[in-house]
């Protein structure tokens, strides 16, 4: 019986009913990741301790939410005695002492971690072209990119490989990724997840969260993702609800926002069909929509390119050389040795990143850089505060378009920093948002973006729920419709 | 933004640029900048900075033990270490 493009729920199912066995499903994933080793969507198999575990499933049934199920994890959690990359060279041996809260989270409750998935360079890039490891295909067509930086981990759901997988979101990571390879993701608010053994990027935007088929199957996972930590000092201590129950709950009467500030007449004729037809259907569901004002939402992108560029300036000068990861060499003297262990470690991305933020942070510059746009950056936050008087959740597209050709803007940075043009405002408040299939384009997905109120993620995935229950954008596959 | 301020603020980032992508780098970094500096029309006057979208103080624990020192499984995935210290090259003469 074929696994491919099985939900987390169906393979739940299956294992239940003996159709068939915890090592089974291993193997299955496995076969499947190798008939799928040209998307490049892994960077590391962990197929041994994967078989291991399955066949102590298999002997020792587990009650934990999530036994036996597959899941690829993004090189961007530690995975302890796993190699971590993070998509770089810097830390292509880099093997963790320790796990991810995420990571223990999840295997905690049962899940198989098969892998880990390719990525933009330390999560810093839309297309996945920025990695040391190669790019991932969109298994949607050759040539297209998968979106980033959660690249890898949105083409292995998308190619049916796996039905779930983490991602990481800093101004639309997750979701953008999401929408170019038609699956389900969800970034939490921030502080939901904890952030302890993610490799930081950007510390105050950071967020972790699930990316699989349908929203229920993201409910299923950031059940289990969620915990408050004490070794992550932002972590929210708030309860945490079961993101399962109200997914069935009728929407009528939702009030759903839509940005006046975003302009889409200046997307494709397609994209914007797309998006009228949601909001139709969203009617007819019972939802009502409200025009809202967010002066600043058009100062995101500006805002997020200082923020996340001086938080990012900072927390990789501890890629020095000197405590782990890769090291040059025969360094003359200390000096030497961060110099070129960087310069040899980064790829280009990730030093123009590094270079904006120091000069950004720098004396003279404080002011009228880093400081203005954290300004910015609340009266951006206080628009949305504002906003949610009056609705439950806010509607946009995800992407100005659906995949791209590798190589169509990686020469000209500002073009692909616009590719997180409708993502970026939620991680500059911290609230939670999440990408759904909602049609197609030249038979390439789109997603749709709905964003929430603080912590409001059950709201998100109900109404992404009760959108998917009645269409199918989200059962497309590259290789046709799924029955 | 010139080719000297690039190369001030790449020896601060520790970072060597080659020559080769030096244009290319500055070239970027100029139209990057010129395109944040779009922020300077935001009226921000007598507005407090957002640092962090929670705004809440960062939760203290108590100080109980919680880890054991693993001082030789950190040191053992240093690029170079001996059995109490990582090593670099020499900094006093």
């Amino acid at each position: 019986m074929s696994i491919q493009y099985k939900s987390i729920k169906e393979l739940k199912n299956m294992l239940n009913d003996k159709d068939i066995s915890h090592t089974e499903l291993v193997q299955e994933t496995f076969l499947n990741i190798k008939n799928n080793s040209a998307l490049n969507s892994f960077i590391t198999l962990n197929e041994e301790e994967s078989l291991k575990k399955a066949d102590n499933l298999d002997n020792n049934p587990s009650s934990g939410s999530l036994a036996g199920i597959p899941i690829a994890q993004k090189d961007l959690f530690c995975t302890k005695d796993l190699k971590t990359t993070c998509g770089s060279n810097m830390l292509s041996n880099f093997i963790p002492p320790y796990s991810a809260t995420v990571i223990e989270n999840l295997e905690n409750a049962g899940c198989i971690s098969v892998g880990k998935t390719n990525m933009d360079e330390f999560a810093m890039g839309s297309s996945n072209e920025t990695s040391f490891y190669g790019n991932v295909q969109n298994p949607w067509g050759e040539n297209l990119v998968p979106g980033g930086s959660s690249g890898g981990s949105a083409a292995a759901v998308a190619a049916g490989i796996v039905p779930a997988a983490s991602g990481t979101d800093t101004g639309g990571s997750i979701r953008q990724p999401a929408s170019l390879c038609g699956i389900s993701g969800l970034k939490p608010t921030y502080g939901r997840v904890s952030r302890w053994g993610m490799i930081a990027f950007a510390s105050s935007l950071d967020q972790a969260g699930p990316m699989a088929r349908t929203a229920e199957d993201c409910a299923l996972l950031l059940n289990e993702m969620c915990s408050y930590d004490e070794k992550d000092t932002t972590s929210i201590d708030e309860v945490i609800p079961d993101f399962t129950e109200n997914l069935n709950s009728s929407i009528q009467g939702l009030k759903i926002g839509l940005v006046k500030e975003f302009d889409l007449s200046k997307l494709d004729n397609d994209v914007v069909h797309v998006f009228e037809e949601s909001k139709k259907h969203y009617e007819s569901l019972g939802a009502e929509f409200i025009e809202i004002s967010l002066p600043n939402i058009t100062l995101s992108v500006p805002t997020y390119y200082v923020v996340a560029p001086a938080e990012c300036s900072s927390n990789l000068s501890r890629f020095d050389g000197v405590k782990f990861g890769k090291r040059c060499d025969n360094p003359k003297d200390l000096e030497e040795l961060y110099i070129k262990t960087r310069s040899e470690g980064f790829g280009d991305e990730v030093k123009r990143r590094i270079l904006i933020g120091s000069y950004v942070l720098s004396a003279g510059f404080y002011d009228a850089y880093y400081k203005k746009a954290q300004q910015v950056r609340r009266l951006i936050k206080n628009d949305f505060d504002s906003a949610f008087k009056s609705v439950d959740i806010i509607m946009s597209p995800t992407t100005r378009g659906a995949a791209f050709e590798a190589g169509s803007k990686s020469d000209d940075p500002i073009q692909m920093y616009l590719e997180d043009l409708f993502t970026i405002p939620a991680n500059l408040a911290g609230l939670p948002a999440m990408s759904i299939p909602n049609g197609m384009i030249d038979n390439k997905p789109i997603g749709l973006q709905l964003v929430g109120n603080f912590l409001d993620e059950s709201r998100l995935l109900q109404a992404a729920h009760n959108f998917q229950i009645s269409t199918d954008w989200h059962l497309k596959t590259p290789s046709g419709n799924k029955s | 933004m010139d080719k000297k301020t690039v190369s001030t603020i790449a020896y601060l980032s520790r970072l060597s640029l080659n020559e080769e992508n030096e244009d290319k780098i500055t070239e970027d970094l100029k139209n990057i900048i010129k395109f944040v500096d779009q922020l300077d029309g935001a009226d921000t006057n007598n507005i407090e900075p957002l640092a962090n979208p929670l705004e809440k103080t960062a939760k203290t624990r108590t100080d109980n033990v919680t880890a054991k020192n693993r001082k030789e499984v950190f040191l053992e995935r240093s690029p170079k270490s001996n059995e109490d210290y990582f090593l670099v090259p020499r900094v006093v003469e």
